[in-house]
């Protein structure tokens, strides 16, 4: 059976009524074993991962303050600017940004169910106090100087032994429940083992790649990533997007053509990737920007692709949300790479606009979209209304408030060093903007609070296996 | 009753409690002391004073409640309110120190009358809804109003009669109590945790607030750092405030073992931070936090939390703990300030241990795979961490220019400064020459960035001297008033076990620079268009020169008078010069050239640095500026001196 990962994996909790299940499901006309599924697994993972992302905020609100007015530095005597922005880069990558996909994995390699599923919390603080160790190494002034990478010392062999952790714990699952309905088919088998292998060496990735005698292509017109560089990047992130859904759903059995198409098309890219190698090269060679224009194509293929799959009606939102960021991420992101609008662009805050449209954007409204698969009906606590359009509409309001400063700065330097009225207009806007994130996030926090309150989600159920 | 109503009939409790507060923190603790002082009592006398103070609040506090006096709670508040607005009264007669200890005697009395009856009855004037956010915000604006810059920086003799005023209102304001009061028996929000345990929690609380208190109270550096100024003062207040709202939702939501363990850690964090002066800012921040997360339990616990089957019990609850906790700890935080002048790291952990163990006991129960998983990991990282160490050979001894490398890294330099020119663009002639992409990666790791808040460094020790360096570390927005970065003087400090990072910093920043001398030729053939010079004006240019120029080169700048002794030659006042790199014989236009040269890049071999990212237009407006202002260029043996200069 073609890509049947997707019929082996469950994606809704049995008492959903939103969708209905077809009968020719292979779980539901085989023998199986039926275990507790825990909710509170993905409840536990979204509270740690908004507990980082209003941390995170609470800092990038700070920064932005301290941009406007310089003396708050000397309230905190040592923990300068400098020193606060990999806590908040670090945070919003290895906390908000990737506990989502642990939920995930947790999903997919069954971590919900019992008995396995009382490891999830463990695991889960000794991610979350890798990274408390991890923010009070880079504020007491120890990094490695990779941005990032600022993994140093005693942290950078706590965080890849916490994601060995995570690794260990989905290993268990996976041999707990090798004889569940997830595994009905070879090819679920085949992937889940494929993608453990896979997983096992990302600390050890992690921990090579901080070191500081690595260093990735440069593009010697700019000092930054190479067009090769950015287009290993994104497809990365199109292969997460393409694995998703089969962890997260079943797929609509009448459309099956935006799923070949678009694996066509990664496999080739992919190729045209590897074609294009790691030198040190330009962003003026055609091949470099035309290689990385080739991105454009998945402006229709995943909303296509994601249409292809079931979705609870909870989704609804946040999908439309990450697909419209998708569409607007992929052309600027090209357009910022092209000749003259790099040169125009590179080191002002254009470009940290457009990382802004990428990760509050773009992967905070695909992350929020995953948990509110995850939790299902618990999914309410991100579907706010008004905590939606301030986060939606503060992060596009940043990208244009960045983008006018960024232009400015491209023709005229001192705009960003030596502050003006105008600059510092815009900066003041762009904290107005970060608290009203600050306080959406907040909300989303207080939620995820009030759902672990909830009866369903407030303990894992001690019940075991039962045999049916 | 309406709920709203039953909120706005709580101001009654609300505003005793706050009352209570300011009479205690700035007439008990602060004014009477000052007062004391400008009575010449000090030493052994004073101590004899406190101790009265102390007996007469143990003594009433433990009386109070086994009494018959005055049964009626109003009055018996009132009673103790009077009293302490007469003690207020009387310090302001010249007293001597039999009466002083009598007055001391008085204040510590009234206190004790008034904090064990107001609690043991609060529920009276505080009505029913949300009454721990009323006793929260009652505690907050307590606090607030004792950091209200004009209550807390006037004279104590006026202190003493704000809070003699404040008693006699309060009289007026507890002579009715709200409805509806409810009747005593089992609390809704009754404490898990044994009455012992609160007396032990709370005495570990106040001795730890009145040590650090007395501490930085009789430490002028500490003190500088934490109440005053009246920045300082608002923020503490509304520091205050807000802990004190938080702590009545962590009662509510928490339980007070939580709300007291976050205090304690609050606190533990100040007392710690108070060690090292060069803490004290962020201390000053986690110190009012910490006292309110307790204050408003303090008033909570007795008055609403603690079980007690009769108001009589309540009372009696209440008593201990304000007598052992309140006076007996307080005592035994101020001798511990005056003995030690520290707080020992070694009691922090005891009353750690003794605030946090129910906490931890619970914490361990609940969460014992969290925490087991968690420390294992832990450990395990340790062990391979140190097992690597132990395997890999010896790191070299760093040279100070790498030293400064690790510094750069440290501080973060990498998120405002870019070390990368790139080629065929501005950056060439502002910050250039480029590097090759072999350089670059011999670095490890190259630090070339990723945002530009202030100029590119790569080349920065060919245009920057040491000096120059040094003082706009210490103070950047003196050197120019526009700049935005943090102040790094703490490098400069010597901390045991590092090198003077400072220095380091410098050295490796004096490093970044390119050894030909193509870029100064390109420099020196540069000026500014026709057309900028056309659109330049010399407004605009003495704008300039006050921002980034007057510093140095007007006779009363800061730099220029800050570090006078340290300039390789010091830069002359403008006005009256001598003007060294100026030739007499050029044209109007060379000279304005030349002005447009050295202010855009500075004068290689001196201190004078250049201003390269400024537009071309304002560096023609501050050159025009500069040529209608300044001194003639003279020829060098006219030229008179100022003084500490060289030719």
């Amino acid at each position: 059976m073609s890509l049947s990962l997707s019929s082996a994996v469950t994606f809704a909790p049995p008492q959903d009524p939103a969708v209905e299940r077809p009968l020719n499901a292979p779980e539901l006309n085989a023998p199986r074993i039926t275990t507790s599924s825990a909710p509170q697994v993905f409840a536990f993972a979204a509270w740690h991962s908004l507990a980082w992302l209003v941390f995170a905020n609470a800092i990038g609100v700070l920064l932005a303050a301290m941009l406007l007015i310089p003396s708050l530095n000397g309230l905190f005597d040592a923990w300068t600017y400098g020193r606060w922005m990999p806590v908040h880069l670090n945070l919003q990558l290895y906390g908000w940004s990737s506990l989502p996909l642990l939920a995930f994995l947790f999903k997919v390699y069954a971590v919900d169910r019992e008995p396995v599923a009382a490891w999830s919390r463990p695991v889960l603080w000794v991610w979350s106090s890798a990274l408390a160790i991890g923010s009070v190494t880079w504020i007491t002034g120890h990094s490695s100087g990779k941005l990032f990478l600022d993994w140093t010392g005693y942290s950078r062999v706590l965080f890849p032994l916490a994601i060995l952790a995570t690794w260990m714990l989905l290993a268990y699952a996976l041999i707990r429940s090798w004889n569940g309905p997830e595994y009905a088919s070879p090819l679920a088998r085949a992937g889940k083992i494929i993608g453990l292998a896979l997983l096992f060496a990302v600390p050890l990735l992690l921990y090579i790649s901080a070191s500081p005698t690595l260093y990735p292509p440069i593009n010697p017109d700019t000092g930054g990533p190479t067009g090769a560089s950015q287009l290993e990047s994104t497809l990365v992130t199109i292969a997460i997007l393409l694995v998703l859904p089969f962890g997260l759903t079943r797929r609509k059995a009448t459309r099956s053509w935006p799923l070949t198409v678009s694996w066509t098309v990664f496999f080739a890219e992919s190729i045209l990737c590897l074609g294009l190698g790691r030198a040190d090269v330009s962003h003026h060679r055609p091949t470099q920007y035309i290689s990385l224009g080739s991105l454009l194509v998945w402006i229709p293929l995943i909303p296509t692709y994601f249409a292809a799959f079931e979705w609870h009606p909870n989704t609804r939102r946040w999908r439309i949300a990450f697909l419209c960021w998708w569409s607007l991420l992929i052309p600027t992101g090209w357009a910022l790479f092209l000749p003259g609008i790099l040169d125009h662009f590179k080191f002002t805050d254009g470009l940290v606009g457009h990382s802004l449209l990428s990760m509050a954007g773009f992967v905070t409204a695909l992350l929020i979209f995953v948990m509110v698969q995850l939790l299902g009906e618990g999914g309410w606590i991100f579907n706010g209304t008004w905590s939606f359009y301030v986060w939606n509409l503060s992060v596009l309001a940043y990208v244009l408030l960045m983008s006018v400063a960024g232009w400015q700065e491209g023709s005229h330097p001192a705009f960003a060093i030596v502050p003006g009225t105008a600059r510092n207009i815009i900066y003041a806007l762009r904290l107005l903007v970060g608290v009203l994130m600050f306080i959406a996030s907040a909300d989303w926090l207080i939620d995820a609070s009030k759902l672990l309150r909830e009866p369903a989600y407030a303990q894992i159920p001690n019940a075991r296996s039962q045999i049916r | 009753m309406p709920q709203s109503n039953q909120r706005v009939a709580g101001w009654r409790g609300v505003s005793l409690v706050a009352i209570t507060y300011v009479y205690f923190l700035i007439f008990a603790q602060f004014a009477f002391l000052k007062r004391l002082t400008e009575l010449s009592i000090a030493d052994a006398h004073l101590k004899a004073v406190m101790a009265a103070m102390a007996f007469g609040g143990i003594l009433f506090s433990l009386l109070t409640p086994r009494t018959n006096l005055l049964r009626s709670p109003r009055l018996r508040l009132q009673a103790g309110l009077a009293l302490c607005a007469a003690a207020a009264l009387l310090t302001l007669l010249p007293l001597v120190l039999p009466a002083s200890i009598a007055v001391a005697f008085l204040i510590g009395s009234g206190l004790g009358i008034l904090t064990v009856t107001l609690v043991t009855h609060l529920r009276s004037w505080l009505g029913t809804g949300s009454p721990l956010l009323k006793v929260g915000i009652g505690t907050g604006l307590g606090y607030l109003i004792c950091n209200f810059p004009p209550l807390f920086t006037a004279t104590p003799a006026a202190q003493a009669l704000t809070a003699a005023a404040l008693c006699l209102a309060a009289i007026a304001i507890a002579s009715k109590t709200t409805p509806d009061t409810p009747p005593e028996g089992t609390p809704a929000l009754q404490s898990t945790i044994s009455f012992p345990q609160v007396l032990i929690c709370f005495t570990a609380l106040i001795w730890l607030d009145s040590a650090a208190f007395f501490i930085i109270q009789g430490t002028p550096a500490l003190k500088a750092g934490t109440w005053e100024g009246t920045a300082h003062l608002w923020i503490n207040g509304l520091l205050h405030l807000v802990a004190a709202v938080a702590s009545a939702w962590l009662l509510r939501r928490r339980g007070l073992s939580s709300t007291l363990s976050l205090a304690f850690l609050a606190l533990a964090c100040a007392c710690l931070l108070l060690l090292d002066p060069h803490c004290v800012p962020i201390a000053s921040l986690f110190y009012p936090i910490g006292v309110s997360l307790y204050s408003v339990a303090l008033v909570a616990y007795p008055s609403l939390l603690a079980p007690a089957s009769s108001t009589g019990e309540r009372g009696r609850k209440a008593g201990w703990i304000y007598a052992i906790g309140g006076w007996f700890g307080s005592a035994m935080g101020i001798g511990m300030g005056q003995n030690l002048g520290h707080i020992p790291p070694f009691f922090l952990l005891l009353a750690g241990a003794l605030v946090l163990t129910p906490q931890i006991a619970a914490l361990l129960r609940s969460r014992r795979r969290e925490l087991i998983a968690t420390a294992v990991v832990l450990l395990a990282a340790l062990g391979i961490w140190r097992t690597v160490a132990a395997l890999s050979p010896k790191p070299p001894v760093l040279t100070q220019v790498e030293r400064g490398r690790q510094v750069y890294i440290s501080e973060g330099c990498i998120n405002c400064h870019s070390q990368y020119v790139r080629p065929n663009t501005a950056d060439v002639l502002m910050w250039g020459p480029a590097q090759t992409i072999d350089d670059l990666r011999s670095e490890r790791p190259p630090l070339i960035g990723n945002r530009r808040q202030g100029p590119d460094l790569s080349e920065v020790g060919s245009r920057r001297s040491p000096l120059w360096f040094k003082a706009h570390f210490y103070a950047p927005s003196q050197i120019n008033h526009a700049s935005f970065m943090p102040s790094y003087a703490y490098l400069f400090r010597s901390q045991p076990g590092t090198q003077n990072q400072g220095a380091d910093l410098i050295a490796y920043l004096q490093s970044l620079q390119d050894q030909g001398v193509e870029h100064l030729l390109v420099e020196r053939a540069w000026h500014p268009s026709a057309a900028d010079f056309a659109g330049a004006s010399a407004k605009h240019g003495s704008r300039l020169f006050t921002t980034y120029c007057a510093t140095c080169h007007a006779s009363g700048g800061q730099t220029r008078a800050a570090w006078r002794s340290s300039f390789r030659r010091l830069p002359p006042d403008l006005s009256v010069g001598p003007l060294q790199d100026l030739s007499a014989a050029d044209s109007p236009d060379q000279r304005r050239d030349r002005l447009a040269q050295i202010v855009k890049f500075g004068i290689p071999g001196t201190d004078m640095a250049g201003h390269e990212y400024l537009s071309d237009r304002d560096v023609a407006s501050l050159s025009l500026w500069l040529q209608q202002t300044i001194a003639q260029p003279l020829a060098p043996s006219t030229n008179p001196l100022s003084p500490g200069e060289t030719r």
